[in-house]
């Protein structure tokens, strides 16, 4: 798995981070209101065209939503059981509609822009002197960055240990994590200090 | 460039990794050689105050790397051996940007500059690829590209050839020598030294000898293989 992100030069690319973050947050609260699976559909339609403006290919659509699907699926299950068929179709329109939202951001929306988002959001804080924003921001850029390293480095471990015969075990998998992980982190830390 | 080590010991973990290191470099090209854990790393550390000498002094053109660490690490651009931990952004031109953001305000500058500095290392084609879809070698040099963009005037290389295959280590060794900054080279690549002016080698945390790398590799080659 790697970065979220895919570079390109779309119009969705262009506009502002924190434009793109303002407006999924608004899709996200507006969709909790509707019901009606004809304009959740429209709704669908129309973040799968945005999506599609990005340049993101359906093999890394699937690539990067696969996981989530196996999720939405036994909710949606879950839902029919409980409540009605109905229901159900309306939540996954809903969530799926929300997810390729959120994928529209991810990918047009570099670590720089979500860096520049943070920096402006914590601006106020900076004035009144609790919070060095540019320290905040590249904490926030480097979380980003090493999420899909850390998913990277699980499936290192995980195959080492098979090669050697050892069944997924998470103490014996997460003492290496941690070990790697800090002395990763060091490595970072020490590179960013020479970079001055 | 001038670097004076002043009877520098470093300590670590109670155990001394580097012990009364005293000289001046002055050629342009010099290379460090050694065994595993023989102080190599520790020594280029001191260079730009990654790590702090506990007796001695490290002056860079003058400057103390206790006092003026910041001053020298503008001066002085360090490669990594594994470029994962150099590279920071998951995007090639973003990543080199970000070493320029506090030297360069305007953006179309610090775009040239990361396009100029992919250009020298002849890989200007990489410069919207994400990192994690790059080779190993693709990577180190990504990663050099983004210490030349910054313009220093030392470079520092921790085993710059061990990610790189035969056709980009030859590569590296062309573009080393056509650099124009003075470097220090830490490496095992026994070749790669014999380009140097100089070459010191280090064994147990000591400089046990300081030679021309013809002389220096015969050493090393007789008393550490």
């Amino acid at each position: 798995m790697g970065s979220l992100f895919l570079p390109g030069d779309s119009w969705l690319h262009r506009l502002p981070g924190g434009l793109k973050l303002g407006l999924l947050a608004m899709l996200g609260g507006a969709l909790m209101w509707v019901h009606d699976w004809r304009l959740l559909m429209l709704a669908l339609a129309v973040v799968s065209t945005l999506l599609w403006q990005t340049g993101l290919s359906v093999a890394m659509l699937w690539s990067r939503v696969r996981g989530l699907f196996w999720l939405l699926l036994a909710l949606m299950l879950y839902t029919l059981v409980v409540q009605s068929a109905e229901h159900a179709i309306a939540l996954g329109l809903r969530v799926t509609t929300l997810l390729l939202a959120a994928l529209v951001v991810s990918v047009s929306t570099s670590i720089s822009q979500l860096m520049t988002v943070v920096l402006w959001l914590l601006q106020p804080l900076e004035r009144l002197g609790w919070v060095d924003t540019q320290r905040v921001a590249l904490a926030f850029g480097l979380t980003l960055r090493l999420i899909p390293e850390l998913s990277l480095q699980w499936h290192d471990i995980r195959e080492a240990q098979a090669a050697r015969g050892l069944s997924a075990n998470p103490l014996t998998m997460a003492v290496p994590m941690l070990l790697r992980t800090i002395r990763r982190a060091q490595e970072i830390a020490e590179a960013i200090d020479a970079r001055g | 460039m001038l670097i004076e080590f002043k009877n520098v010991s470093v300590e670590r973990d109670g155990r001394s990794v580097l012990r009364r290191v005293h000289l001046s470099l002055t050629q342009r090209r010099i290379g460090v050689l050694g065994p595993n854990g023989s102080g190599k790393s520790t020594f280029i550390r001191l260079l730009n105050g990654l790590l702090l000498p506990q007796e001695g002094q490290v002056l860079v053109q003058g400057l103390d790397t206790r006092k003026e660490v910041s001053r020298i690490r503008s001066k002085i651009g360090f490669v990594f051996q594994n470029p994962d931990n150099q590279i920071v952004f998951p995007v090639v031109s973003e990543d080199i940007d970000f070493g320029l953001k506090r030297r360069e305000p305007n953006p179309k500058v610090r775009a040239d500059l990361a396009r100029q500095a992919l250009e020298q290392v002849g890989v200007p084609h990489l410069a919207e690829r994400l990192v994690h879809t790059l080779s190993g070698g693709e990577r180190q040099l990504v990663a050099l590209a983004a210490v030349l963009a910054v313009q220093p005037e030392i470079l520092v290389f921790d085993e710059p050839t061990t990610q790189l295959d035969l056709s980009l280590r030859n590569r590296f060794e062309q573009l080393l020598q056509g650099l124009p900054q003075p470097a220090i080279v830490v490496s095992h690549d026994l070749e790669l030294l014999r380009g140097m002016e100089r070459v010191l080698v280090l064994r147990d945390g000591l400089v046990v000898l300081d030679a021309p790398p013809n002389d220096a590799i015969a050493w090393y080659v007789e008393h550490c293989a």
